[in-house]
């Protein structure tokens, strides 16, 4: 179903994070070395490094595009300790390096006394804002009042998680019925079992976030979390990255029914689970749609996981690190009936439908 | 080295080699398998490595440690360290002439004989061998040997040579060391440091110690309990690595006062660890009875000055089998590959991945990073095999132009791929209702037009006068069943169900033949059959079994059709009603239902759900009772609603039950595109203002957006505003006379706009009297084209009069409409500017503005602006 294709990288170090932009025509990887690259894809599909420059005196941990209509910008985390906002200057001479672009900084944030291990910027309804997450556990908010001026910005919030903070996701939904909501992980590997998962929701009347939901179930070190884009659902997805693969589905509970003013109540429910990883796993990524999740894992494998129309979640592929495709012999996940697959779900009251027929 | 427990060791130069040692030494040779298959008798290691055993040493016996000779040398030169102290040279090579022949066999011997615990080869003078002893009295525990020392010094205690058996095994017999350390001490384990080939790191009895050979009475040295396996990292020479027990020390010999920091402790002891040779900063750690391989990814070299901060350690373990692991070694140069071995001896090789992260981009392709490297996976466009994500459908359907045929509205099924039942009954189901719709308004404008999208649920309940039922004869048989008396709105459902065509003709015949043309015997027959043409039903069946795609078993089914009797006790109704359940098709199934139900009682026909909603429905018109049939319908609409099934549109119809449905259909589903276009198709206003229904909007133009697919948002964008006309955005640019301020606009409900930086601007009406190259108030000239250097202006419209009624023509009906070529364009940036056509031509070979000494780069402001829509590379 996929085949894998390598693109000359070009980094001096570990790459940490892959980042496309909003038309997928852009990308940006970031690395141990220090460097964040632009990638830009030409029209026969080849990637072209277009930018290659050093960001930060640290690893640069992720790397991650704003909406075009806020101009070309990035922002990058580091190791040490700031997070920063890029910019793209066309027009200045650079003739000498024609198909070359030019990145200049606009602001380094400076507030983490920790290295930042996560940044985002908002959802684009939200305006220009930005979130990281630092190894001290604070998640900050960030705001541009003036989208022209990205060399201004002001410190918004500050939630305080308690515990060493690894990535954050931003709710993407736009739809005026869920507030803004931001879900943090934390990789704290400490042995007392407390729950990796918290989530934020902002609160109109007092303009600050508060905790919404805390995820009581997942207990182990957190690596990855990610919201999937919303696509008009009445609930939110949100795939974790811990020991295993999980997915878990929020419902917010309609609003005439709780109590105005105060934080949404959400049914929550884990929709999938597992571990085919057999190990630590490292990132998820949703595409477009919400509805295929791609997971990789210490096992050195990507998977694919998609729901079927009774929401069951399957592996529907799985490919090597490197590429390769794998072969008969470890497949084996592909088959077995996996935990997740048997979770019954709130979404799973398909009892009468019909189906399969023809009309006229 | 106990018996029981193998270690493992790497050649450092053969990297395809390696030994493993318990009470023997065993050479081994790994060779990838995948290309080939398993040789007789060889190990498997991986699915792609394979290891067959090359010689066995079992010379040295109690072994207790084992150090490879760093240099190249073909016959695998090893030092063991024995239980009593003694280092003896051995090698695992079957050829005896090589310059290393005098090397093997010889021995070095400490004064007192007690265990020798590590070995350590000195890396740049590759003769010296450091050994670490227990300790014993006053003597010392490090002894530095050098190999090539071929004498017997003098001083030799007499006793020593009389322990060595005869005199030609003397020369053989090293008794001297080159230095000796650590008096009065044990030595637990052993480094050189790579800084100075005089520098030795000594992991002694309570502390860490670097000796320096060039002035031996002087030593550093650092109390600690963590003194076993010192190991220096071989990217950064100051970061050394040290245990106790469960916990592993990391130390900075700048500031060798305390370890820089403690990994988090384990529950087991340690046995070994290791740092990666292949990569920076990864430390391999393993403790007793365990099967797992802890590994410490240290991201940043400590910076020891100034700085508190610990460096950052990614923590993770690997399982490379499922057993205890004895040990392990790190390949020496294959990147983060290693060999483990459990007690047993089974070995298995295997590589660390590195950690991948990975990203979607928004059209349907993958990219993962995996280590320095970048791989793309993109979706095979061919690939049937799996059926395709609702992304790749939503595309491939976008550019196929679904959802915008507004007169065949069933033919958007066919645009949609003609795969999906649902869509299918759906796209049919709004096809009635438009043309019903149509027909209504035809007949009595304003009347009950916008009841038809209402959906049979509301028709039904509209219906106010009881209807009565009658009896009706079945054609050809001699027998009556109750038929309600169908009024408007019974027959209007139907019509919705596509039972019947329009006008008052309730005939189902052309609807029976539309079916048996598309091969649906079956479902023929039951329709005939539930309009109690029992004649027509078993025709149909016949027809179907002897079409060429038919099947031969309809005719079985017609036979046992024909055998239908009324009554009650009969076999036949005995015989049918039980192995009715047997057949496969829903259709067959419920026309035996139908025949041997109590009359008034059709449940087995209403409550099979493998029946499509639109017959089911269809027949509960014909036959149940209104109080029945609202029943009927209320709950079946309801199950539609909870499991989001698009059939179900059929009873809810465009209104809030719709939406409600169609939220579970897009829960389910994420087919936005489906919900957005369905809604558009003649929802009243108050349902398009639904938030949901904005928000499916909003997130189906968004993906558009993501897909470069502008021209098709802009043609839903049309397509919506042509039903919400409060969706049309105002206008975004006026143009205003530099003389008198004016706008110079005529129309300004179209003006064009693109991206940021670029804006162009159409002129169409114009004033007949005035000069198109001047303004409309003040009659002076507009700006000159920075190319032609004439005035800009806009070509004489059509446009009769120049009364402000004009102002709101519609431009799309304005037959000579400016040529974009003609267009008014300026940059953003620098104000210059000229006609569409000559920038265009200008910006194809340059970059810079047309206007003398103006530098600015117009065309590549905005890198939205040069992308390509995606829809003209499409195919």
């Amino acid at each position: 179903m996929f085949v894998a294709r390598h693109i000359a990288a070009d980094h001096k170090d570990l790459i940490h994070d892959v980042s496309f932009d909003f038309h997928g025509r852009r990308m940006a990887t970031c690395s141990s070395d220090q460097s964040v690259k632009v990638w830009d894809k030409s029209e026969s599909g080849d990637w072209h490094c277009t930018a290659s420059w050093k960001t930060h005196s640290g690893s640069v941990w992720r790397v991650t595009w704003a909406h075009p209509e806020f101009g070309q910008v990035l922002a990058s985390c580091s190791f040490d300790r700031t997070a920063a906002v890029w910019e793209e200057i066309v027009g200045e001479s650079n003739d000498k390096l024609r198909g070359q672009s030019h990145w200049v900084k606009r602001t380094t944030l400076v507030d983490s006394r920790t290295s930042v291990t996560d940044v985002k910027f908002a959802p684009k309804h939200m305006g220009l804002m930005l979130a990281t997450c630092s190894a001290d556990g604070i998640v900050r908010i960030y705001e541009a009042p003036d989208v022209m001026n990205l060399s201004q910005w002001s410190l918004q919030h500050e939630i305080s998680c308690k515990l060493s903070c690894s990535c954050i996701s931003w709710n993407p939904s736009s739809s005026r019925a869920h507030s803004p909501m931001i879900a943090v992980g934390s990789d704290d590997s400490s042995p007392n079992a407390m729950a990796k998962v918290q989530i934020f929701e902002y609160n109109e009347n007092t303009r600050k976030y508060t905790k919404a939901e805390t995820l009581m179930t997942v207990t182990d070190p957190v690596h990855d979390i990610a919201f999937a884009p919303n696509l008009g659902r009445s609930f939110h997805i949100l795939a974790i990255a811990t020991k295993d693969v999980r997915i878990f589905t929020l419902k917010p509970v309609r609003k005439e029914l709780t109590s105005s003013g105060g934080p949404t109540k959400f049914e929550i429910h884990i929709v999938a689970q597992f571990d085919n990883h057999n190990s630590q796993v490292w990132r998820v990524s949703w595409n477009i749609t919400g509805t295929v999740l791609a997971s990789s894992g210490d096992d050195g494998c990507v998977r694919l996981w998609k729901a079927n129309y009774m929401d069951n979640w399957k592996c529907t592929g799985i490919l090597k690190g490197n590429g390769s495709p794998v072969n008969g012999n470890s497949q084996q996940g592909n088959s077995n009936p996996s935990l997740g697959s048997n979770i019954p779900n709130l979404q799973n009251s398909l009892n009468g439908s019909s189906s399969g027929r023809k009309h006229s | 080295m106990s018996g029981t427990k193998p270690d493992i060791l790497w050649a450092p130069h053969q990297v395809d080699r390696f030994v493993v040692c318990d009470s023997e030494l065993s050479l081994y040779h790994v060779e990838s398998t995948v290309n080939s298959e398993l040789k007789a008798g060889s190990l498997r290691l991986s699915e792609d490595s394979a290891a067959t055993l090359l010689s066995i040493n079992s010379d040295t016996p109690y072994m207790k440690c084992v150090a490879w000779y760093l240099n190249y040398d073909p016959e695998c030169l090893l030092a063991v360290g024995q239980a009593n102290g003694r280092v003896v040279l051995t090698s695992l090579g079957q050829d005896h002439n090589s310059k290393f022949k005098d090397l093997i066999g010889k021995e070095f011997v400490p004064k007192h004989a007690r265990q020798c615990n590590t070995l350590a080869w000195n890396p740049l003078d590759s003769n010296w061998l450091a050994a670490g002893l227990d300790k014993h009295r006053a003597d010392f525990s490090v002894l530095i040997w050098d190999i090539c020392s071929k004498y017997t010094p003098d001083i030799v205690p007499m006793e020593k040579v009389r322990l060595s058996a005869g005199e030609t095994e003397t020369t053989l017999l090293v008794t001297k060391p080159l230095y000796e350390l650590g008096q009065n001490d044990a030595c637990l384990s052993l480094c050189w440091l790579p800084r100075d080939q005089k520098l030795l790191l000594a992991g002694m009895h309570r502390n860490l110690a670097i000796f320096d050979l060039r002035n031996t009475s002087q030593k550093m040295f650092v109390n600690t309990k963590a003194v076993q396996g010192v190991t220096v990292d071989p990217y950064f020479h100051d970061r050394v690595a040290s245990f106790y027990e469960g916990q592993v020390a990391i130390w900075d010999l700048r500031k060798f006062e305390k370890p820089v920091l403690t990994l988090t402790e384990q529950p087991k002891p340690l046995t070994k660890v290791a740092w990666c040779p292949t990569r920076t900063g990864l430390l391999a750690t393993l403790t007793r009875d365990s099967n797992i391989i802890r590994l410490y990814d240290m991201q940043h070299t400590p910076t020891p000055i100034g700085d508190e901060t610990e460096p950052t350690i990614i923590e993770r373990s690997v399982q490379p089998c499922d057993n205890y692991i004895a040990s392990f070694a790190w390949h020496p140069t294959s990147q983060n590959r290693m060999i483990v071995v459990t007690p047993n001896r089974t070995m298995s090789d295997f590589t660390v991945f590195e950690r991948i992260s990975l990203a979607w981009s928004p059209i349907t392709s993958l990219m993962w990073a995996c280590g320095r490297h970048l791989y793309e996976c993109a979706e095979e466009e061919n690939d049937n095999s799996l059926e395709k994500d609702i992304a790749t459908k939503m595309r491939l359907r976008a550019l196929s132009r679904y959802g915008l045929d507004t007169e065949q509205v069933w033919r958007n099924h066919i645009l949609a791929g003609n795969e999906d039942p649902q869509l299918k009954s759906l796209w049919y189901t709004l096809h009635f209702m438009k043309q019903y719709t149509e027909d209504m308004d035809q007949k009595s404008p304003g009347n009950k037009g916008s009841l038809v999208y209402a959906g049979i649920k509301s028709i039904v309940k509209s219906s106010l006068g009881m209807v009565e039922s009658s009896r009706h004869n079945w054609s050809s048989l001699d027998k009556q069943s109750d038929i309600q008396n169908l009024n408007e709105e019974r027959i209007l459902a139907l019509q919705l169900c596509g039972w019947i065509k329009k006008g008052m003709d309730v005939d189902v015949g052309p609807f029976l033949n539309s079916l048996v043309q598309e091969g649906e015997w079956e479902r023929a027959a039951a329709v005939a059959l539930f309009n109690l043409d029992i004649r027509r039903a078993i025709q149909i069946l016949n027809e179907g079994a002897s079409s060429e795609k038919g099947d031969l078993n309809l005719n079985v089914v017609a036979m046992a059709l024909s055998g239908y009797t009324d009554e009650k006790n009969s076999l036949w109704r005995e015989m049918c009603s039980t192995l009715r359940l047997q057949l496969n098709n829903p259709y067959l199934c419920v026309m035996f239902a139908f025949l041997t139900s109590e009359t008034g009682s059709y449940d087995g026909v209403l409550y099979e759900n493998k029946v499509a909603v639109r017959d089911r429905v269809a027949f509960a018109c014909k036959f149940l009772s209104d109080s029945q049939l609202n029943r009927y319908i209320e709950k079946l609409t309801n199950e539609m609603k909870e499991a989001g099934n698009l059939e179900g549109i059929l009873l809810t119809g465009l209104t809030k039950d719709g939406v409600d449905l169609m939220e579970s259909y897009v829960d389910r589903t994420g087919d936005v595109q489906t919900a957005s276009y369905c809604m558009l198709q003649g929802s009243p206003l108050d349902v398009l203002k639904d938030e949901r229904v904005q928000y499916w909007i909003e997130n189906y133009r968004n993906l558009l957006d993501a897909w470069r697919f502008w021209h098709k948002r802009a043609e839903f964008d049309i397509h919506r505003s042509k039903l919400d006309p409060s969706s049309k955005p105002l206008a975004q640019v006026f143009v205003s006379c530099n003389f008198c301020g004016k706008s110079i606009s005529y129309s300004c409900s179209t003006v064009p706009h693109q991206g940021r930086g670029f804006s162009q601007y159409g002129v169409s009406g114009s004033p007949t009297k005035s000069k198109v190259t001047s303004c409309p108030g003040c009659r002076k000239p507009l700006p000159r084209c920075a190319l032609c250097l004439i005035n800009m202006g806009t070509p004489v419209s059509s446009c009769p009069g120049g009364s402000k009624s004009d102002e709101k023509v519609d431009l799309s009906k304005d037959k000579k409409l400016a040529q974009f070529n003609n267009w008014f364009t300026w940059c953003h940036n620098c104000r210059h500017g000229g006609h569409a056509g000559h920038m265009l031509s200008w910006f194809r070979d340059h970059a810079e503005c047309p206007v003398s000494a103006c530098t600015c780069k117009c065309m590549q402001l905005d890198t939205t602006g040069n992308l390509v829509p995606a829809e003209t590379v499409q195919p």
